[in-house]
């Protein structure tokens, strides 16, 4: 399978990485044999119809910081739809930065894949929040599969456990606590004591958060989850500005208090369901499938014939998310052939 | 042992027979049934007195039961069966007024303040205040949006069940 990586940061990184450590396994199990034939970043690219070599294009990108200055193979100033354009591949790995004012230029990237059906997997949350049914419609219209487990949960199987694990179940509703920095903030609020801004502080130290840390603190990562989930487990047609969304900037130590003294704990929850698009600070019970520390994520999702069904995992890392971008790529790989 | 019950129905065909089946199938014995169709609640659903006869084992059963179904039981044996719902406002409680609050959330359909807990903040902006409601039997979920709404309406960030 010639696989062409479109953005090359942590994520990118971290696919190309499980590649190689997986590459026997990979032939054995499933006699897949992946040639990753493209790389891009901000800076270029590097190509190779043969396939590259996966070492070199880790340690080009950590000395240089760019993929261009990969040797012989390396070519600066090509875009990412030029790429495609010229590159012979099977699967477009799209792991650019998340853009959600537009969803570009991941948006077009797929796009142009799909049109040429060509197969998509796919961490970016940004298209699959604001342009979902167009996505849809482009893979289903060429034939292409387009699939993106990753862009919800990281490492936390969820849409693929909905769509084939928990098959000929009607689902109602999904509730989860979908970002870790938020949750990694709230529990050391409650463990600590400490107030709002210095946890934040500290989690931006520790690596946890970003240096504009907006998108997490404020909901918006977390709501872009509950588009992707409401549009592809609820069946619903919704995008971003559907979703009524609080941050949890406003969160204080006194109010954490209070909610323990009662037996709870302030997590930011995230609800897709019929009635109800929300992220929103809420109460839930000490002990329950919520009450999970640190950056983890958890998912509950409420069925007809199973009740409620819960999921556990780390929901961010380079490593973890490439697990599911991998999960993505064999089932695509085991439904062609 | 003898237990009078009041049922909630909605008023739509079949739905006290729905309500009734369980009883007699479980073996108790039916004593008495009140139904008035033109008594209605203030959310339009029609109240039903119904008293049943049987071992307590049977009637635990029947409760069971019928608390399955989407009937609601309102009262049992004259006592009115509550929830508790707890919430977090965050937010200038005092200068926004407490007893305005407070007559608010009372004045809601079923609803009394059982418990209120303030906690002062150095900025007044981000005072803590923790209610605990007790509201009739199966009304949380709508309880929890009005009270949302009425958060926002005063500024309040207001911090739900799930």
């Amino acid at each position: 399978m010639k696989l062409c990586i479109i953005g090359f940061g942590a994520v990118g990184m971290g696919v190309s990485r499980v590649i190689s450590m997986k590459r026997e396994m990979l032939i054995d199990k499933y006699d897949l044999d992946i040639n990753v034939v493209a790389v891009t970043d901000r800076s270029g690219a590097a190509i190779n119809p043969d396939g590259l070599d996966i070492g070199m294009l880790i340690e080009t990108k950590e000395n240089s910081g760019k993929i261009s200055d990969y040797p012989e193979y390396g070519v600066s100033d090509l875009s990412g739809v030029q790429v495609l354009e010229e590159v012979d591949y099977d699967l477009l790995v799209e792991v650019t930065p998340t853009n959600i004012e537009d969803g570009e230029p991941a948006r077009t990237h797929m796009l142009k894949a799909m049109k040429a059906s060509k197969d998509v997997v796919t961490s970016n949350k940004g298209p699959l929040s604001l342009r979902f049914s167009e996505l849809i419609d482009a893979a289903n219209s060429t034939n292409a599969y387009f699939k993106y487990e990753a862009s919800v949960g990281g490492a936390m199987p969820i849409i693929n456990f909905a769509h084939d694990t928990l098959a000929g179940n009607n689902i109602s509703s999904v509730l989860g606590i979908l970002n870790g920095t938020c949750n990694y903030i709230l529990s050391r609020m409650a463990n600590e004591g400490s107030p709002y801004l210095q946890t934040l502080n500290e989690a931006q130290e520790l690596g946890i958060a970003e240096t504009d840390p907006t998108q997490d603190v404020e909901g918006i990562d977390a709501a872009c989850k509950i588009v992707i989930l409401a549009n592809s487990v609820l069946n619903m047609d919704v995008s971003l500005k559907d979703v009524q969304v609080e941050g949890i900037s406003r969160i204080t130590p006194e109010s954490i208090e209070l909610a323990k003294k009662e037996g709870f704990l302030i997590k930011l929850i995230g609800e897709a369901s019929y009635d109800n698009l929300e992220v929103y600070p809420r109460l839930v019970r000490e002990g329950s499938p919520f009450a999970v520390d640190g950056t983890l994520n958890v998912a509950t999702v409420k069925t007809d014939l199973a009740d409620e069904v819960t999921v556990v995992g780390k929901g961010a890392g380079s490593i973890e998310t490439a697990s599911a971008i991998l999960s993505d790529i064999i089932s695509i790989w085991k439904a062609r052939s | 042992m003898r237990l009078n019950l009041v049922l909630e129905l909605l008023d739509v065909p079949g739905q006290l027979l729905d309500a009734l089946n369980p009883i007699g199938k479980l073996g108790a014995n039916i004593v008495a049934v009140i139904h008035q169709r033109d008594v209605k609640t203030e959310r339009g659903t029609v109240p039903v007195h119904i008293s049943i006869e049987g071992d307590e084992e049977t009637l635990k059963r029947v409760l069971h039961t019928i608390e399955e179904t989407d009937v609601q039981i309102i009262e049992v044996d004259g006592v009115v069966r509550k929830e508790k719902i707890t919430t977090i406002l965050i937010g200038n409680i005092v200068d926004q007024d407490l007893k305005e609050t407070v007559n608010v959330l009372n004045g809601m359909d079923g609803v009394r303040v059982a418990d209120l807990n303030l906690k002062m903040s150095d900025n007044p902006e981000e005072s803590s205040s923790r209610i605990i409601i007790e509201s009739d039997y199966g009304r949380k979920k709508a309880l929890m949006q009005n009270i949302k709404e009425f958060g926002k309406s005063k500024g309040f960030l207001v911090i739900n069940e799930v």
